[in-house]
């Protein structure tokens, strides 16, 4: 359960000098006989109580909110609530606790994400926050190490050097672990924050018009310890391997799905066709055939549960197959999904950047403008492994989850809201599942509710699996977009003003499946849509566009006027900025085609920022880019022969500049597209761990040659009707291309994210491919052989 | 009804009770608590639940335990032993041993959530049993176009598969070379 970091090799020992004097007290709780250990633990503002120790299922609340623990036989335990989502960001949690207080990573052993086991860590996305925390936290816990040895040794601090536990100074040495033998000490460490819960009040509430899901970032380190100069780092920079993965490799790890209990019962879930219908009657369960089955009903919530697994599956599909829900047919289809947005009674942007006024001037008193509408569908996280739970809901009142969720506070307080009980009543387990990509970060569920109201209402443990299908038609979405740009060009054909207005459902929809469905109190969706190239994440690189406006505009989820709402939208992997950045370097290529411009001169014309200029160039000369405007000479959109091009795109993200090159065969007569080759480069400041990154960086392509090429959401007018994999199609290991990764860290730059934003290299760089090849630009997605082949014969070819 | 049935899972005879139709993935997972093969789609299109069945690889979420009687089922828990054997280990050694294939996994980092890494070692295995120096596209082709379905990776691991497949073809004829 708890990853416990392995070295495949011994990594450099660390050795620094500290200059900096104690900043937080030490305390002694006492002394023991053996062992002996330093607790760094929350230092918990005033008027603020996690009333954990009132819990039966809490421990005790300094050990509850502990960070770190220095263990007499120089081990080190690290909490974090955050999780790993198979981005390697354990990893990068144990490097930067190792690297401030200069230990072996492999010393450390982690404790993720379980509510009563660790200090509240926010959404387990966005690691460099996480990374933080974490950092801060050694670095406390190393300047009181420090004032504790100047003590035992009495040698100034001034005069210590650390290598590998080991304080020296002053012809003397010892280590953190005799620093604590025999000793109970506490470190308390200053933050802020306030613990999830849902909030009649909160915004987040669909603005007010009910309860919210506030508080999702977790506790946060104040004050600022001496952290260790970037010039010094022995581990950050190394490529040290992800933990857990031998483990996963040999079959010790346990997942989520391996979670049994003692009388546990496997449920099925019997669903009506949307969130429109309702439950008119429960078909038949043949106890004869299915003796240990049971039916369980709680408004429109029906599941089929069994001690046994495989009883529960035959018994669920004979009972599903006679139940009877009412018709509801409030989709507009997949098919019409961008006249249903646009037919949208838009009111004012949700988000607004630039000045309207400005910006329309600039495009009336242009000699050329371009524009352009870019439209892309629903699409989905779409796991290997549906959503999974276990729960228990004992007599006392207590509940325990064990999930793979990525909010385990958020969903911790939704769970306490929807069983009417105090959250401290709820402990949330985390362990390893499949991926999420994104579809937990807001606190949602996915069978989590579903076996949280089983277990109650059964009196027994209940494990609830979803079935493939059932992910696919019921787990939230990302929703379709329609995105409207448009730019003004001066005579060089350089971009001088340039507009954006981007279309959506929204994206934060975090109720509780299970709660809707049964009809139990539940958080309200969160209203609206961002702009993304002005978010905290991202930023806007064509500084040399003077002028400029971007809105974006939310709506609710798509039939949202049916008794519970439609699709349930949510954030997928680099949320707003894929959809929106799609758009803009779309009409980037086009901008470029039509001055007659190399694509990569073009960019570069219209930035002053070195870096990205630096990523363009290395990545460039990585692919063997050969400077010309596109399309090719040799572009054609007919013929059985292939014809190739290649395309370019970037994105800023997090203080991190990624540039994408895709080289793609296009079929005309069959509409085939195939990706041959995909460059990608990414300059995200200080590189933490170049290995990791590179395996981020090459997986991200393949999620986003997917969603280029292959990924649509399809719905009719009652239900979602891409629910397998030959229905959902996603990337196979056939259609990847070779992928050449270039990597730039920079040591004065801080540190950029680099799990996200690669995935959103794809779409805009195949689809500038595709005009290169075909001449005929391609604005929507997926670019499917059917979509193609419309394409290629609809369009005259531009020039 | 459930009937009692011999199983000979990574080398050993297992007396299992289960309706003789139930699918091998549950019966492996729920009754032997073997965690390697994992439910995906459940509907045989996706390879999470792939185990060996004689050196064939078969999906388990979709394979009667009645037909699994009588041959040698293969989970990733067994592959350190089937190497062991094929290289002529003494007990001792083999206790320690990974299989080249898993010892690459691990090299190569392969697994990200990891989900589906089971099924993708338990193709590889089958692969470089036939094929002991497969190109690029022989591993593209045996991972997609084997029928049921392609193995698929949410995850987007696939070019670290390629690279930890060709390392273990490296190992294995190494190591097959030094057992002579």
């Amino acid at each position: 359960m708890t990853p416990k970091i392995k070295a495949s090799s011994e990594l450099p020992v660390a050795s620094v000098t500290i200059l900096t004097p104690l900043t937080a007290p030490i305390t002694r709780r006492g002394f023991v006989k053996m062992g002996g250990a330093l607790f760094v633990s929350l230092s918990i503002p005033a008027g603020l109580s996690l009333h954990a120790a009132e819990s039966p299922t809490s421990l005790d609340p300094s050990v509850l909110a502990s960070w770190l623990e220095i263990h007499s036989d120089n081990t080190i335990l690290a909490r974090t609530g955050r999780t790993e989502t198979g981005t390697g960001m354990s990893a990068y949690y144990a490097h930067a606790i190792a690297e401030e207080l200069c230990v072996r990573p492999e010393t450390i052993s982690l404790v993720l994400g379980d509510t009563d086991r660790t200090p509240d860590g926010g959404s387990s996305a966005g690691f460099l926050y996480g990374m933080a925390n974490v950092r801060k936290v050694a670095a406390y816990t190393h300047q009181a190490l420090l004032g504790l040895a100047a003590t035992q040794l009495g040698v100034p601090i001034s005069k210590l050097t650390v290598a590998d536990a080991i304080v020296s100074g002053g012809g003397k040495s010892i280590s953190y672990g005799q620093l604590v033998q025999g000793q109970q000490l506490d470190l308390k460490i200053p933050v802020t924050g306030t613990p999830a819960k849902v909030d009649p009040s909160s915004p987040e509430g669909n603005g007010g018009a009910g309860p919210g899901l506030a508080g999702l970032d977790g506790f946060t380190v104040t004050g600022d310890p001496p952290t260790k100069p970037v010039s010094q780092y022995k581990v950050i920079g190394t490529s040290y391997p992800m933990p857990g993965i031998p483990d996963k490799i040999t079959g010790k790890t346990q997942w989520t799905c391996d979670v049994t209990l003692p009388g546990m019962l496997h449920a099925r879930m019997v669903r009506p066709a949307t969130l429109g219908s309702t439950l008119i009657s429960v078909g038949a369960l043949d106890k004869k055939q299915y003796p240990t089955a049971q039916v369980v009903t709680k408004g429109n919530l029906v599941a089929v549960l069994s001690p046994n697994e495989w009883e529960a599956i035959g018994a669920a599909n004979s009972v599903a197959a006679t139940t009877k829900w009412t018709e509801w047919a409030g989709l507009p289809g997949s098919d019409n999904l961008t006249k249903a947005i646009r037919d949208y009674k838009w009111g004012a942007p949700s988000q607004s950047k630039g000045n309207p006024a400005e910006v329309n001037a600039a495009l009336l008193g242009a000699r050329k403008t371009m524009s352009a509408t870019y439209e892309l569908p629903y699409v989905r996280h779409a796991p290997i492994g549906p959503f999974l739970a276990v729960a228990d809901v004992r007599s006392d009142g207590s509940v325990i989850v064990w999930t793979h969720s990525a909010q385990l506070q958020g969903l911790r307080a939704q769970i306490a809201n929807t069983l009417s009980i105090p959250t401290d009543k709820v402990v949330v387990r985390w362990l390893d599942h499949s991926g999420q990509y994104g579809r937990t970060t807001f606190g949602g569920d996915g069978a989590e509710a579903d076996a949280v109201i089983l277990s109650q209402l059964t009196g027994k443990p209940v494990r609830v699996q979803w079935t493939l299908q059932e992910d696919l038609a019921w787990s939230s979405v990302s929703p379709g977009y329609v995105l409207d740009l448009k730019a003004a060009l001066d005579p060089n054909g350089h971009v001088i003003a340039f507009r954006s207005a981007s279309y959506t459902p929204h994206q934060s929809d975090a109720r509780l499946l299970g709660a809707i469905l049964a009809g139990m109190p539940c958080c309200l969706p969160r209203p609206g849509s961002w702009v993304a190239t002005e978010s905290p994440f991202s930023a806007w690189s064509y500084d040399k566009i003077p002028t400029r406006l971007e809105e974006a505009y939310g709506m609710p989820n798509l039939a949202a006027e049916s008794a519970s709402g439609g699709l349930r939208g949510n954030i997928m992997r680099t949320p707003g900025q894929r959809q929106q950045n799609f758009a803009v370097e779309g009409l980037m290529n086009e901008a470029a085609a039509s001055a007659g411009a190399d694509p990569i001169q073009f960019r570069i014309n219209h930035t002053t920022d070195q870096r990205l200029i630096d990523i363009l160039n290395a990545t460039a000369k990585a692919a063997g880019w050969e400077p010309r405007p596109s399309p090719h000479p040799r572009a054609r959109k007919t013929g059985n022969a292939s014809v190739t091009g290649r395309g370019l795109c970037i994105v800023v993200r997090n203080d991190a500049y990624w540039v994408g090159i895709a080289e793609i065969a296009v079929t005309p007569s069959t509409g085939a597209v195939q990706v041959t080759k995909f460059t990608i480069g990414a300059d995200p400041g200080k590189i933490i761990n170049p290995r990791q990154l590179d395996r981020c960086m090459k997986s991200g392509v393949v999620m986003g040659l997917s969603e280029a090429l292959k990924e649509e959401v399809t719905f009719d007018k009652s239900k979602v009707t891409s629910t397998n994999w030959t229905r959902y199609k996603i990337l196979t290991m056939e259609e990847t291309p070779e992928i050449k990764v270039v990597q730039i860290s920079r040591d004065d730059k801080g540190f950029g994210g680099g799990s996200e934003a690669a995935n959103a290299l794809g779409p805009p760089a195949v689809a500038a491919a595709f005009f290169d090849a075909t001449g005929v630009h391609a604005r929507r997605l997926p670019l499917t052989p059917a979509y193609v082949t419309t394409l290629l014969k609809a369009q005259p070819r531009t020039p | 009804m459930a009937n009692e049935l011999t199983l000979s899972v990574n080398g050993a005879n297992q007396v299992v009770s289960a309706a003789p139709e139930t699918p091998l993935l549950f019966v492996l997972r729920n009754e032997l608590k073997l965690s390697g093969p994992r439910l995906g789609c459940g509907m045989a299109q996706c390879g999470a639940c792939s185990v060996l069945l004689d050196g064939e690889e078969v999906r388990a979420c979709i394979t009667p335990i009645s037909y699994a009687v009588g041959k040698q089922v293969t989970t990733i828990e067994g592959l350190p032993a089937v190497w062991a054997m094929q290289k002529g280990l003494s007990a001792p050694d083999a206790a320690k041993t990974l299989h080249p294939v898993q010892q690459a996994w691990i090299v190569e980092q392969v697994p990200q959530c990891g989900y589906c890494q089971s099924g993708m070692m338990i193709v590889a295995v089958q692969l470089l049993a036939k094929n002991p120096n497969p190109t690029v596209a022989q591993i593209k082709d045996a991972f997609t176009n084997t029928p049921p379905s392609p193995h698929l990776c949410r995850c987007g691991t696939y070019t670290a598969i390629i690279d930890a497949v060709q390392r273990a073809a490296t190992a294995m004829r190494a190591g097959k070379q030094a057992a002579r």
